[in-house]
């Protein structure tokens, strides 16, 4: 027989290293002579698409395109150290550095300008496709190339330490911050027969505080959701005496395009106040409500609570066994 | 070492070559002939990562012996024009995050389109079945498909 039901799982995750443990990213940037900025970065891209979110935070800050943004990273000669692709923390935290120091050189090249046009302040500036301008007076502008051949030295840089507070001897306190929020529903088909257990339709919420590219989030949500039916449903290592028995992909199952729903997606864009334009960490939060969500729903189905993972065709039919 | 004269058609080009007995596919493809966007992730048929078309059907290149390829067409991702509308909608679509998977992906989706023009949303989760992808969750490869054979059929893809 086939029995339907449906489960919802709701998480909230701390981004950043957090408990204490220091979290510091660093950026430079640079105008470079054809006005075009270059930007050095030590974030890693993994495929979760660190270098464009990080060139389009470049290029929102510095009124720039993003064609105009040159992206040095993953260079250990040339770049700072931006921490690690880990603990869903570039977005928020190299961004954040990103975005200082494009702000940091900003202010250098409208002190610049300010010279050049000959006004007493940068106050009334502006700074928008290349070009710098007085915003009551538009003709009165000067072009970035123009600003970079006059100062070759144009750079600054950007630091951003995250809040990380070790907990007390209770595991009481402030560990993180920022957290990011999700919750996801899906609707489960268990063969009692078989025990097998097929997803048929599923929905994530994810509060984003800001989606930069809200195609990379989807990406995010897509990887992060087939990662949790893998956890819930198929994936083990089997470790005996500390070693893996299911070291290879015949043993160690995951999930396969059939295995897996389309998905209906909600980004929730909240901005978050300490953020890069209000956006958070994504990367891990996305996958942590799907495993919960699974089981639950498998409750509903056929009335089972599972406390272990994952729930193979094999844990099914035992406990329906066992439940007679 | 027991060496074999092969000819193969390799990407359009004619190869003879003197390959050993127990050579795999994916190494005379990677290693002597440096076609390296042929990926090895299991080294054992399970994952697909090295997949590409032999003979119009898609093989994974790490079970096939280099001479057992003799006398057939072979295309692997150097293979696919830079216009290419599948690999073009694999950019569009954002189905590609570390890219590990893509050549084989690509090639599989080839395989398909090359034979079903209007494939349901199912036959490409089957025909990608093969393929396994840990970053994209596969449903933004299986949007690129559907929007390749839509534009192979003559529409604008939306
Ligand atoms: S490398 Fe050939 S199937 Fe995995
Ligand atoms: S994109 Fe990374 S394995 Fe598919």
């Amino acid at each position: 027989m086939k029995k339907r039901g449906k489960g919802i799982a709701c998480i909230f995750y701390g981004t950043g290293y957090g408990n204490g443990f220091p979290d510091v990213s660093r950026a430079y940037a640079r105008l470079l002579e054809d006005g075009r900025v270059e930007i050095s970065v030590g974030a890693t891209e993994v495929g979760q698409g660190a270098k464009t979110v990080m060139v389009q935070i470049a290029a929102e800050t510095l009124g720039l395109l993003d064609k105009d943004i040159v992206l040095i990273n993953e260079d250990t000669s040339k770049t700072p150290d931006a921490g690690t692709a880990a603990a869903s923390r570039q977005t928020y935290n190299t961004g954040n550095a990103v975005k200082i120091a494009c702000e940091n050189l900003k202010e250098k090249i409208l002190e610049d300008a300010a010279k050049l046009l000959g006004v007493n302040t940068k106050v009334g500036l502006c700074m928008k496709d290349g070009l710098i301008y007085v915003k009551s007076y538009p003709s009165k502008k000067v072009s970035l190339k123009e600003i970079a051949e006059l100062n070759k030295d144009l750079q600054a840089e950007g630091v951003f330490t995250a809040h990380t507070t070790q907990m007390d001897e209770n595991g009481q306190g402030a560990p993180y911050w920022p957290y990011t929020f999700a919750s996801c529903a899906v609707e489960v088909e268990v063969d009692t027969e078989t025990g097998e257990v097929s997803i048929l339709r599923a929905k994530h919420v994810l509060d984003v505080g800001r989606a930069v590219n809200p195609s990379l989030v989807e990406g995010q949500i897509d990887g992060g959701f087939a990662m949790g039916v893998g956890y819930a449903l198929m994936e083990d290592i089997g470790l005996k005496d500390g070693k893996m028995t299911n070291g290879s992909f015949e043993k160690y199952i995951i999930p396969t395009a059939l295995d897996i729903p389309e998905i209906e997606k909600v980004l929730i864009e909240y901005p978050e106040d300490t953020a890069p334009y209000g956006a958070k960490g994504i990367g891990e939060p996305v996958m942590i409500p799907v495993a919960p969500a699974i089981l639950n729903a498998i409750y509903d189905a056929i009335g089972v609570r599972f406390y272990e993972i994952p729930v193979t065709p094999e844990r099914v039919l035992l406990a329906l066994q066992s439940k007679g | 070492m027991i060496l074999k004269k092969i000819e193969v058609n390799i990407n359009g080009r004619d190869y003879c070559l003197d390959v050993e007995e127990n050579l795999r596919l994916i190494d005379l493809l990677r290693d002597k002939l440096k076609l390296t966007g042929t990926k090895e992730g299991c080294g054992e048929g399970e994952c697909g990562a090295c997949t590409v078309i032999m003979g119009g059907k898609i093989v994974n290149s790490c079970l096939v012996l280099a001479f057992q390829a003799d006398k057939s067409r072979i295309i692997t991702i150097e293979g696919i024009e830079e216009d290419d509308v599948i690999k073009n909608s694999f950019i569009e679509e954002g189905a590609v995050q570390c890219g590990f998977c893509t050549p084989g992906m690509v090639l599989a989706a080839k395989s398909l389109l090359d034979k079903n023009l209007n494939p349901t949303e199912e036959e490409i989760r089957e025909a990608i079945s093969g393929n396994l992808c840990r970053c994209t969750g596969y449903n933004k490869i299986v949007s690129a498909v559907k929007k390749a054979a839509k534009l192979k059929r003559g529409g604008d893809g939306e």
